[in-house]
């Protein structure tokens, strides 16, 4: 303890307040627990503030005018002007009401909110120095601990973000006009959803990737639907390219980049966004005093139960490990807390699902058909063509599929893949069903509302067990 | 190739037991299903059979160890024809050790019977390392500590439910209780009030097949009925009626009352019949009796070590019961004076202690009782030290912990050890040393209700003495009333009184003790039992 620190105890104490964090906060506070949550930056963390939800908001901000600008098929003859500023104050108020409300729920059931970074001091407690010269620190002591700092965009050396040249996700959806030339360095998920975004809103998209593909986590046929529908949109896929140097010109940036093979391009254009993955944070946590040591990437290492190597210390959401997903984060949080409240939680989600927010959608949960099979499974596949789905063509997005993966022999559901519209919607019944032990029949057998994209996936059901109606049966 | 052999669960549940011995060595060769150690869990000497053919390469716990269940005991030299592993033949890399790590318990699960646990990607138990069930059953499982990849699922391809969950709970409770057996199971340590003894057993609901259930998918009554039905803890769908109302069943109050009228007198019959100390027990096996005719359980594990003692004791040991009443009105008063002094010493002083030390005085006058039947030599061996065994059902089943040196030990060291004993013992964390070297033992069958039982001998020992309950009775006083009863009224000679009057039970080996001495014995423990200052002398 410094002079001047002001030494206070609490039962639980969280560190960051993203959807793991206040989650755990949360819900400790409602089993009983004196819970203190300590933020540096802003309630909500990176999902609510700058990412999650504004690239959410911008992209329903694209697609609108996008939409109006291409339905002549339907008679619909417009030509919307984007006022980018005005969409990026619509953006920031949505952001502002869930922060605010993740702050009024944490003070409503009793969670005590710090301002300030926390390093740990010894076991068992925790500096938390406020932010700005002569604000002073404060100490904690805790009985226990969750670690819920979340993660950060990594950093190609020489890429520093700046906010104005080099954007991360974070400058990417602060900018107040669209840019005419946009680069975007990675074709990850954050990369492909800005890349279409931009594109909507009228940026022509360039698109760097080391790989040899985009979305390279997703199948084949999943991903090409997107870039597909990508290239429609004018983007442009440059593969097997490496991002090297950059120099500002007189109205923007020129980038070079290079091949395996030696050979150089260059690309002009307003901005670079650099989106080459996020790595967890536990730089500024001072784990060397209670003696906890991340993994060489960078992650805690957890038990089922989310506790960290040093006892009483837990860890949930990007910190504790991929996938670094909110949903994933908050549903640790919420078994560590009711595990510290005595609770007999575990983390024992059979599947986390993912979403890409592309056009199309990529929803996806559980195995997939090879996974199944390197897990001892004999994988049963069905699919369903959007085309086939009376709901996709009236929307006027039939691109894509939905695909079912189960066990031949049981009928269990394990996992599913689908590329269409509303696939994040979508995939919600398949988790449902894998996390329940739902077989094949379960889900064909539920009537589902007709006409719907959510018939794909019983179709898709039905397609596997081999008595699909509305497609032929493989 | 290398197998390795990780301990497996062969027990309940258990997670650690002890190598006793090894029945292989180093470098001998072993087929499937050949003995290779002896293991002991609790109670339980359990043999683990080999899971290949091959050669015994390496032991790795010694005799005597306690080890983890999961952790590798033994690992096998094999021929890499057999079918089980399909990985390397290489015969030490542990990247492929791990594997057939695998494959060997899975083997040995499929084999015995027994569930392997510990390798979460082992197929036999959870296909592909999962368990399909829903989050609500795995959190039930949790709840009750229940293995959820060992229970079967009755659901579609096998998917586990919550009433699965629940089944398997029951029987695990099940098979480590002991159902309704001869006296010495039924025993409970400590000797509390009569009263409240057999208010504890009657007071857990135990509804039973023996009166009639209408058992109707839906029935009608009114609000105020239902409430009542619940109060009663009573099914509305079992209630027995002839109205109707809108072609539904339509059940009155009266009904309700009488049929849990019946439903308590038929649980007051069952629980004389559930002697053991099973709360719960009781209450899932009746439930289940009443749902399915009949049901199957493997008779194994620690049931079965239990049951063979039984028969070895009962088939080797002609025994004779010896039935005897005494009347404790005077131990009843000194007890209930001298548990205020032990509560203020921070005790419990139960009737368990003086019951042991008017057992040590008839041992003292008659040693007979107090002695082992040596059939290999051909001698009775009388002991001169008094270690008597206390029966004490567990959730485990029945256990006969020791408490050593009776004679040389005070009411309240007796108390304490006793019950530390019994409480280690319904832990499961008793040594199996604590269980062993009793002279004599006693069960206390009256806790949980009931006057004369017939003891089984716990064998090689040659008697036991059952305790019943203590109850008020009409007695007909023709001595002097003792010093101290004139607080009940002055009793004089010839009238009837109401005594409290203790049963006693004794089960004598009659291949080294005779009738008589029986008699003998249990007329100096009743002399002491009936004048607690006697064993003052």
């Amino acid at each position: 303890m410094v002079v001047g620190d002001i030494a206070t105890g609490t039962e639980l104490l969280v560190i960051g307040a993203g959807p793991g964090g206040y989650v755990a906060a949360i819900r400790a506070a409602q089993l009983g627990l004196d819970t203190t949550l300590v933020e540096k930056d802003a309630y909500g963390g990176v999902c609510l503030n700058r990412g999650c939800i504004p690239s959410k908001a911008l992209i329903t901000g694209a697609d609108t005018a996008h939409a109006a600008r291409t339905a002549e098929e339907m008679g619909v003859h417009a030509d919307p002007a984007v006022d980018m500023a005005a969409l990026s104050g619509w953006k920031d108020d949505v952001v502002d009401q869930l922060t605010g409300g993740v702050e009024k729920l944490c003070k409503a059931n009793g969670v005590k909110l710090i301002e300030g970074t926390a390093e740990f001091d010894s076991k068992g407690s925790v500096r938390v120095a406020h932010d700005g010269d002569g604000q002073g620190s404060e100490t904690i002591e805790y009985e226990h601990a969750i670690i819920a700092t979340g993660s950060r965009p990594i950093e190609i050396p020489g890429f520093e973000y700046d906010g104005e040249r080099i954007l991360s996700s974070k400058g990417a959806l602060n900018l107040t006009s669209v840019p005419d030339d946009l680069l975007v360095v990675g074709a990850g998920y954050i990369g492909m959803e800005l890349s279409t975004t931009y594109a909507k809103l009228g940026s022509n998209v360039e698109v760097i990737e080391m790989l040899d593909s985009a979305l390279p986590v997703y199948e084949d046929d999943v991903a090409r639907v997107v870039r597909d529908r990508a290239e429609e949109l004018g983007v442009g896929f440059n593969f097997g390219e490496g991002a090297s140097e950059w120099t500002e010109t007189a109205d923007g940036v020129r980038l070079t980049t290079e091949t395996d093979d030696g050979g150089e391009s260059t690309y002009e254009a307003d901005h670079i966004l650099v989106a080459v993955g996020r790595q967890p944070v536990t730089d500024t946590l001072g784990l060397e005093s209670i003696g906890l040591e991340p993994t060489e990437a960078g992650f805690l290492d957890t038990d089922e139960f989310g506790e960290t190597d040093v006892e009483n210390v837990y860890a949930v959401g990007d910190v504790a490990g991929e996938p670094m997903l909110a949903h994933k984060a908050s549903a640790e949080g919420e078994v560590v807390a009711e595990r510290i409240a005595g609770e007999p939680s575990a983390m024992d989600f059979q599947s986390i699902p993912g979403a890409v927010f592309t056009d199309p959608e990529i929803g996806t949960v559980g195995m997939t058909e090879a996974e199944a099979e390197d897990a001892g499974f004999e994988p049963v596949v069905g699919q369903m063509p959007m085309n086939a789905s009376g709901r996709a063509l009236t929307l006027n997005e039939p691109e894509g599929f939905a695909r079912v993966v189960a066990d031949d022999e049981t009928g269990f559901v394990l996992g599913a893949q689908i590329v269409a519209p509303e696939a994040s919607e979508l995939i919600g019944e398949v988790g449902v069903a894998i996390e329940m032990g739902a077989t094949l029949d379960d889900i064909a057998s539920t009537v589902h509302t007709h006409p719907t994209l959510s018939e794909a996936v019983m179709e898709a059901a039905m397609n596997a067990s081999g008595h699909a109606v509305h497609t032929l049966n493989r | 190739m290398v197998r390795r052999f990780e301990l497996p669960d062969v027990g309940e549940g258990l997670t650690e037991a002890e190598i006793v011995s090894w029945l292989v060595a180093v470098g001998d060769p072993v087929t499937e299903d050949q003995p290779v150690a002896e293991v002991e869990t609790d109670k339980a000497v359990v043999e683990v059979p080999s899971p290949v053919d091959g050669t015994v390469e390496e032991l790795l716990a010694d005799e005597g160890e306690m080890v983890p269940v999961g952790d590798v005991i033994i690992t096998f030299a094999t021929e890499a024809d057999d079918g089980g592993a399909e990985t390397s033949t290489e015969s030490d890399d542990s990247g492929t050790e791990a594997e057939s790590a695998v494959a060997a318990v899975s083997e040995a699960g499929d084999e015995t019977g027994i569930e392997a646990s510990g390798a979460s990607d082992e197929e036999t138990a959870a296909k592909g390392g999962r368990v399909f069930a829903s989050p609500s059953a795995r959190r039930l499982a949790r709840e009750l500590d229940v293995e959820i990849a060992a229970v079967e699922g009755s659901g579609p391809g096998g998917r586990v439910s919550e009433g699965d969950v629940r089944a398997h709970a029951e029987r695990e409770a099940d098979t480590a209780e002991p159902d309704a057996e001869p006296a010495v199971e039924s025993a409970t340590a400590t000797v509390s009030d009569d009263d409240a003894a057999s208010g504890e057993a009657v007071a857990s609901p135990a509804p039973t097949g023996d009166i009639e259930r209408a058992g109707r998918e839906q029935t009608l009554a009114a609000p105020a009925t239902r409430e009542l039905a619940d109060d009663e803890g009573v099914d509305l769908d079992d209630v027995p009626t002839d109205e109707t109302r809108d072609g539904e069943a339509f059940v009155r109050p009266e009904q309700v009352r009488e049929f849990a009228e019946a439903q308590q007198a038929a649980q007051a019959a069952d629980a004389e019949a559930v002697q053991a100390g099973q709360e719960a027990g009781a209450v899932s096996t009746s439930v289940e009796r009443v749902e399915e005719r009949e049901t199957r359980e493997p008779y194994s594990g620690i049931r079965r070590t239990i049951g063979e003692q039984m028969e070895t004791s009962k088939y080797t040991a002609p025994h004779v019961t010896h039935h005897d009443e005494v009347d404790v009105t005077e131990l009843v008063e000194t007890r209930s004076r001298l548990k205020q002094e032990a509560e203020e010493r921070g005790q419990t002083l139960s009737y368990m202690p003086f019951v042991l030390k008017a057992v040590v005085a008839g041992l003292r006058e008659y040693p007979v009782l107090n002695s082992q039947l040596d059939e290999e030599r051909g001698e009775i061996v009388t002991k001169h030290y008094y270690n008597i065994g206390v029966a004490a059902a567990t959730d485990a089943g029945l256990m006969v912990p020791v408490v050593e040196g009776v004679d040389r030990k005070g009411l309240l060291q007796l108390s304490e050890e006793m019950n530390e004993l019994v409480d280690a013992a319904r832990d499961r964390s008793i040594a199996r040393e604590s269980m062993q070297g009793g002279t004599f033992s006693v069960t206390n069958f009256g806790a949980i209700g009931g006057e004369y039982a017939t003891p089984i001998i716990n064998y090689p020992e040659t008697a036991i003495l059952g305790v019943g309950a203590i109850k008020e009775k009409p007695r007909v006083v023709d001595s002097e009333p003792q010093s101290g009863s004139e607080a009940n009224g002055a009793a004089v000679s010839g009238e009837v009184v109401p005594r409290h009057v203790l049963t006693l039970s004794l089960s004598i080996d009659h291949r080294v003790i005779d009738g008589a001495e029986a008699a003998a014995f249990t007329n100096t423990v009743k002399e002491h039992l009936q004048n607690p200052e006697l064993m003052l002398l």
